[in-house]
């Protein structure tokens, strides 16, 4: 990238898109390691057991016991692009992504219409 | 289907689901208790809808990107996240209270228990989101919405005293009789009328609506149409409420507490014709907006936290969302059920949603007039101008909006 690029304006926060255009979720962390090169992102970090980081310490335990502490790492280099959207180069369950999402679908989809 | 015809059912639908429960409430609130005095509040309160609406539009059409994406992005996790809970709260309650509406007004017709008719209004709501479409749904409710018209055409027939409507057009600080309660009761109508007006979720659901109907930057100048001219045909209708309150209820001595009692003037002026409008309209404009509200929880929710959200999808590819607007729906009928009044209702949720308004004006403000971001259709000078200075005036009206709501005893004087 040619452009420098401003991470906690243009990644964190964003929605994450994987390769068929499934929103999987939004860049709730970043997770940053020493290299040769000195620092660098080296994954995304999604789910309650990141976004719980960020509250208020006093809200953290509660939100864990409600929500769990999974996370879903995604490695840096499956970024295909940063835009609107963070888009991934893969499918999200590749990475664990969007499992919820496949569970409940099956009992949607029993139903008509659906 | 043509362009033209897309902008002038786009209109016909902005006007005719402009008006709500808490619209009707408050108008005729207005009316009844202060004249025409508080008409200029009316063109306030659209001005600003239509700016913010025309924003987040725009946003949604040059971007793709929808009003609580943007707040996650700009506000960062747990600030955006009392955004959503509190978005979430106040979607729930105006949901609530338009299902409350709606099962006063089956009950005034049909004579049966209220609770059933919750119930019926819960079943019935999920089935029609399940099974129609986006459009169709915005479509039916928008344009069902219409009958309302049938108020204006009451005042009308009434015949309003047009200097006073002119003189009502003027802002003022208090009202004509000037006792210290009746200031401070005006300042309560006023806060809450607008807030009426501008009720977030109606920016929320104007934006992800445009990402279901797939507008692309090409469709910039249809949100500008479809806003200017939809809302100012809409707040017509609110402001002929207004009128029936002045010139119809307070004379008659009528408190028109319940939203059904709306139609007590247009049967009055027209007979049984016009009753028949002013409860079909009120019932579209009720189940409307109770759609929309849970609606735009939903989108809320999946726009924060990343899920695939949209009516576009079939359901099982949006399986939280779809959730989250049942359960949303669920429990705004099972808040109802509880036998709570819905006029109570509609004035917490407008006192919350004053509240709500700056936190979620100021990210879409933030990001409308970010030229990096939006190129050439960023703001221009007077979407600017308006966006600061709504966003100065609903901040202010959020930190007046409690002390009046206590002080004026919930508007009771």
């Amino acid at each position: 990238m040619s452009r420098p690029l401003d991470l906690l304006r243009e990644v964190l926060d964003h929605e994450v898109v994987d390769v068929d255009g499934v929103s999987c979720g939004v860049v709730d962390d970043l997770e940053i390691a020493w290299t040769e090169g000195g620092p660098a992102v080296v994954a995304l970090l999604l789910g309650p057991g990141a976004w719980s980081r960020r509250l208020p310490h006093a809200v953290q335990g509660l939100a864990r016991r409600v929500f769990g502490h999974a996370i879903v790492r995604i490695p840096w280099r499956e970024v295909a692009k940063v835009s609107e959207t963070v888009a991934l180069r893969s499918r999200a369950d590749a990475w664990g992504a969007g499992a919820l999402d496949r569970r409940l679908s099956t009992w949607i989809a029993r139903l008509p219409k659906s | 289907m043509g362009q033209a015809a897309e902008v002038f059912l786009g209109i016909l639908t902005a006007m005719g689901g402009f008006v709500e429960i808490g619209e009707l409430v408050f108008t005729l609130t207005a009316g009844t208790r202060f004249g025409y005095q508080l008409l200029w509040v009316c063109v306030l309160g659209t001005v600003g809808i239509m700016a913010y609406c025309e924003m987040a539009g725009r946003v949604a059409a040059v971007r793709g990107r929808p009003v609580f994406s943007l707040v996650r992005e700009r506000a960062g996790f747990a600030a955006g996240g009392v955004t959503l809970v509190a978005s979430l709260v106040v979607s729930l309650l105006t949901c609530a209270a338009e299902i409350g509406g709606i099962a006063l007004l089956w009950q005034l017709v049909s004579d049966g228990p209220y609770r059933f008719f919750v119930l019926l209004a819960f079943v019935a709501f999920a089935v029609i989101v399940w099974v129609l479409p986006f459009q169709w749904i915005e479509r039916v409710y928008g344009l069902g919405g219409l009958m309302m018209i049938v108020f204006a055409v009451t005042l009308i027939k009434i015949g309003p005293d047009w200097g006073e409507v002119a003189q009502g057009l003027v802002p003022r600080a208090a009202p004509s009789s000037g006792s210290a309660r009746d200031t401070l009761l005006y300042a309560y109508v006023a806060v809450a009328l607008m807030s009426s007006i501008m009720l977030p979720y109606e920016t929320y659901f104007y934006a992800s609506g445009g990402i279901e109907d797939d507008w692309k930057p090409k469709d910039v100048t249809l949100n500008r149409v479809v806003v200017l001219v939809g809302f100012a045909l809409g707040a017509l209708l609110a402001m002929a409420l207004i009128g029936l309150g002045a010139d119809f209820f307070a004379p008659h001595r009528i408190d028109p507490q319940a939203p059904a009692t709306a139609a007590l003037a247009a049967s009055d002026a027209l007979g049984r014709a016009g009753l028949a409008l002013a409860l079909g309209g009120m019932f579209f404009a009720f189940g409307g907006a109770a759609i929309e509200t849970c609606l735009s929880g939903a989108y809320n929710l999946a726009q924060f936290a990343g899920w695939p959200w949209g009516k576009h999808l079939p359901q099982r590819a949006t399986p939280r969302f779809t959730l989250a607007w049942i359960v949303l729906l669920l429990l705004a009928a099972l808040l109802v059920v509880t036998g709570i009044d819905p006029v109570q209702v509609v004035e917490y949720s407008i006192v919350a949603s004053v509240v709500v308004l700056p936190l979620s004006y100021f990210p879409l403000l933030m990001v409308a007039k970010d030229r990096r971001i939006m190129g050439r259709h960023a703001n221009g000078w007077l979407s600017n101008a308006l966006g600061w200075f709504y966003l100065v005036l609903v901040t202010l009206a959020a930190l007046a909006a409690l002390p009046l709501f206590f002080l004026t005893h919930q508007g009771q004087g």
